[in-house]
């Protein structure tokens, strides 16, 4: 309980504080329409086979969007040497960890959410079909997203190419899960239901989550203290 | 003949990352730089030996569909491999501080090797429905590529050892 009062604390004060500053989320968000609309120059968004990308489209402007949320996750407490007093912080680092990936999870998915209907317009694409099943491939891959994108932010935080890292490291590594993630919501966007072919790709997505997150927690304490 | 070549290579990269990754664990547990050292020059081989890799692969493509990228489901697979470990050579050369960047590398490590059988498994499922993929045997050709791996990995280990021990003599003569 008191671990997760702990979780919860650094979660509220990384959330409150990106709600006082807007300083990543409205970078966010313009730079995620941005993309979406110069997608609609490379093809014809009336043709037919937007449908056919319209998943990978969808998850490319996501990591690219949650990137710049992700890289302010521990940048955010450089000035004022404020990431020294939380990692002194009578806290566990695994405390620390999850408490900003809950607060940079909230805040993609904020973003996620308002990309999705602008992208429903744009490309005449009928995302609300099937919304549960959608919700939960959004939540799964946006996990996916912010946890590895949460360790490498505190891995990157205080090297001088950080906003050029970050992206390097992330994105290889998350190829998996994008993939996973791509897939299942051209299917989800396209009416198409999860045959049993593609349920592998669930799994493979709940299995990167699973993995990853036990990873980062088991090695949070030495890349934070070093 | 190449397509064995590109196997092999593939075959004794893997080796190399799992020495790797074994090395920065050892690392993190005794906080000894010879196993930095060993991780660095083991990243480094795997590295060169999966470009070799995907040149052979790439060629052999071009030989068999007269292509040079087919999207063949392991050569693809490799070059995701090779973007995985390049940004671990990025970040040693951004980070100054010795144990600092050590230990940055070694997490960046383990996390790659954790990924790799994924990636493999999300490539395969993913092209598969393009071509199947077509299965080599590395054959004998994987015993000279591993023992030019293992000796290619021991001099950029002493190498990497003397430059340690030279730092460390000029940061002593610093102080005094």
């Amino acid at each position: 309980m008191k671990y997760l009062r702990q979780v919860a604390t650094i979660a509220v004060k990384d959330v409150r504080a990106e709600l006082r500053t807007k300083e990543a989320i409205n970078a966010s968000l313009a730079f995620a329409l941005m993309i979406l609309l110069l997608f609609s120059y490379t093809f014809n968004p009336a043709q037919e086979m937007m449908r056919e990308v319209s998943g990978g489209l969808l998850w490319i402007v996501f990591a690219f969007a949650g990137t710049l949320t992700l890289n302010r996750s521990f940048a955010r407490e450089l000035p004022n040497d404020c990431l020294d007093a939380l990692i002194a912080a009578p806290i566990p680092g695994s405390a620390l960890f999850l408490g900003k990936c809950f607060a940079s999870f909230v805040l993609v998915l904020a973003v996620e959410l308002v990309s999705l209907p602008v992208f429903g317009i744009f490309y005449n694409v009928h995302w609300t079909a099937q919304l549960p099943a959608l919700f939960g491939v959004l939540l799964l891959g946006t996990w996916a997203l912010t946890v590895i994108g949460t360790i490498f932010s505190a891995l990157t935080v205080n090297i001088k190419l950080r906003e050029v890292m970050l992206p390097m490291l992330t994105y290889p590594i998350l190829m998996p899960a994008l993939m996973a993630a791509m897939r299942l919501t051209t299917l989800l966007v396209t009416g198409q239901p999860i045959a049993d072919d593609d349920m592998a790709w669930l799994k493979m997505l709940i299995g990167f989550d699973v993995i990853f997150t036990a990873v980062s927690l088991a090695l949070v304490e030495t890349v934070l203290v070093g | 003949m190449l397509a064995s070549l590109f196997d092999a290579s593939v075959w004794t990269a893997l080796i190399a990352a799992a020495v790797a990754a074994l090395a920065s664990i050892l690392f993190l547990r005794t906080r000894h730089f010879l196993y930095d050292s060993l991780a660095l020059s083991a990243t480094e081989t795997g590295l060169v030996l999966i470009a070799g890799g995907i040149v052979a692969g790439a060629i052999s493509g071009h030989a068999g569909a007269g292509l040079w990228w087919t999207w063949d489901a392991r050569v693809t697979t490799a070059l995701v491999g090779f973007l995985l470990y390049a940004p671990y050579l990025m970040l040693r050369r951004a980070i100054e501080e010795p144990t600092r960047r050590a230990a940055s590398a070694a997490v960046v490590s383990i996390f790659a090797i954790f990924d790799l059988p994924v990636i493999a498994l999300a490539v395969n499922w993913w092209l598969a429905r393009r071509a199947a993929p077509v299965s080599v045997d590395a054959g004998w050709m994987i015993l000279p590529l591993a023992l030019l791996g293992a000796g290619f990995t021991w001099i950029r280990l002493r190498q990497e050892q003397r430059r340690r021990a030279r730092d460390a003599e000029r940061r002593t003569a610093q102080e005094i």
